[in-house]
């Protein structure tokens, strides 16, 4: 029953080493560390989109946001280029007239639930919406949990190694 | 068990991925009706985290396959353009809205069987509340049947329900598969036109999903009222977002080079894992991940580094080794 989330966790690294490979080859040294930050977590993003690997909404919403940022690497363009096309034609076709002031609480949350969840403006139907929002929990809380480790483990290797070098 | 059966049997109909997703699920799904998961009351939080998630986690993929199952069946019947979504989408057209009306009915019924917190509640809604749907012919009852027992079946696991909920739910599913009409018995008191039944059932089913969103989010089943859960979240959601940009920041710093050696972590942390002193909660994690997955071709660079690494299974770490390695 663990089994699950473990699989999550293990299919998200898989994708998380190609996907930083694959930008760390495509883009140009030197960077600060803010660049650095925004190619770590869209790598992380990208993973994780990939790691879902189905037919959710939020995955590809992802995987389309994502492809503005790497537009200049035609690698990345490559495989991403069929999802931003599938988005494409998901956004004109679902999108309804959009502009009403929420009323109730419940709707003003909803909203807001819409813009947090990726590709969540697009799904109109509430009951939707909140399956995409436990899908997309899940799968985040896996990407945290392994960046959680590896930072530390990142950070523990670092101090032994300083220690040993130290001694 | 009923039900895997029927999983079986389905699995027959649908092409070979899908049957082999159901197979493998009714697998964990008979072990996790005979055997109780434990409460969620004590423990650390990483096991509260996990237990829900991974309960949640079959409910999806449940829902995954019987939707797929359930689009070859009408894939005629319903050609919008919402089909490539994928999942329990609800088409534009009206007679179509009809008939999705009608199966979130049937869903609410199976549910209102089932989603008791208590087996009187569960015993009241069996007897009186009898909400069946006047429904079409044999295949839309099938596969609504079966998107029903996906779902109630993740329900059911979700509330941690005995096997009786179980026969309870596949005699119902049973005779509604014989029936070819059902008739609709509304509640005392309630108005009965079409709208305002499938806008009744729409919010139970909301309602049905908001409380499997309660049991995934940490702290969440205490409140009632939807706009409060929905804050919950919200909130929960969006304090993962800002945890994950944290720790790429943490990545970003420490690393000169965006892909911060991975790989070579991954390939010294047998040592570090044999010091004492590395985080406790980190250890943990590591030591579930059976190390064997990771054997892959396709890493294509420090190939021999992991294979020297990983041949040795999960966790299982011996001083020699982290002596080589440093």
């Amino acid at each position: 029953m663990m089994n699950t989330y473990n699989m999550v966790k293990q299919e998200f690294i898989k994708k998380w080493i190609n996907t930083l490979h694959m930008l760390d080859s495509s883009i140009e040294h030197p960077l600060n560390v803010t660049e650095r930050k925004n190619a770590i977590r869209l790598s992380s993003d990208l993973a994780m989109a990939a790691a879902r690997n189905g037919s959710t909404v939020w995955s590809r919403a992802l995987i389309s946001r994502s492809g503005n940022k790497t537009a200049n690497k035609p690698m990345a363009r490559r495989i991403l280029k069929k999802a931003r096309n599938r988005m494409k034609n998901r956004c004109n076709i679902l999108r309804r007239n959009g502009n009403f002031t929420a009323k109730t609480g419940v709707r003003k949350r909803t909203d807001l639930l819409k813009s947090l969840v990726p590709g969540g403006e697009l799904i109109d139907d509430k009951d939707y919406l909140i399956r995409e929002t436990l899908d997309y929990i899940v799968y985040l809380r896996a990407q945290v949990d392994v960046m959680r480790t590896v930072a530390a483990v990142d950070l523990f290797t670092r101090n032994l190694t300083n220690d040993r070098r130290n001694k | 068990m009923d039900l895997t059966q029927g999983f079986g049997a389905r699995s027959g109909v649908v092409g070979p991925v899908t049957g082999l997703e159901s197979l493998n699920f009714s697998d964990e799904f008979r072990h996790l009706v005979a055997t109780m998961p434990p409460e969620n009351t004590g423990g650390s939080f990483t096991a509260l985290l996990e237990m829900p998630v991974t309960q949640a986690m079959e409910l999806l993929h449940f829902t995954d396959s019987s939707s797929s199952q359930a689009r070859t069946v009408t894939g005629d019947i319903a050609p919008t353009t919402l089909h490539p979504f994928g999942a329990l989408t609800f088409p534009s057209n009206s007679l179509l809205l009809d008939r999705a009306a009608r199966f979130s009915v049937i869903a609410t019924e199976h549910n209102g069987n089932i989603s008791g917190e208590t087996a009187n509640s569960l015993q009241s809604n069996s007897g009186a509340n009898l909400d069946r749907v006047k429904a079409e012919p044999a295949e839309t009852d099938s596969m609504v049947e079966n998107q029903n027992q996906n779902y109630s079946s993740g329900k059911r696991k979700e509330r941690e329900k005995k096997v009786k909920s179980s026969t309870n739910k596949t005699k119902s599913s049973v005779e509604s598969d014989k029936l070819p009409y059902v008739h609709v018995r509304a509640r005392r008191g309630q108005a009965t036109d079409n709208h305002s039944l499938a806008e009744r059932a729409r919010r139970e089913k909301i309602n049905a999903r908001m409380k499997l969103l309660q049991e995934l989010v940490p702290g969440c089943d205490k409140i009632q009222g939807t706009a409060l859960v929905l804050d919950e979240i919200i909130n929960h959601v969006q304090s993962l977002q800002r945890q994950v940009e944290m720790l790429s920041m943490r990545l970003a710093a420490v690393n000169p080079r965006v892909d911060f050696n991975l790989d070579s972590i991954l390939a010294s942390e047998n040592g570090s894992l044999m010091d004492g002193s590395f985080n406790g909660e980190s250890y943990h994690q590591l030591q579930q991940w059976p190390f064997d997955g990771y054997h892959q071709p396709e890493w294509g660079r420090e190939e021999d580094h992991h294979q020297a690494n990983f041949s040795m299974g999960s966790a299982t770490l011996h001083p020699n080794q982290v002596k080589m390695e440093l």
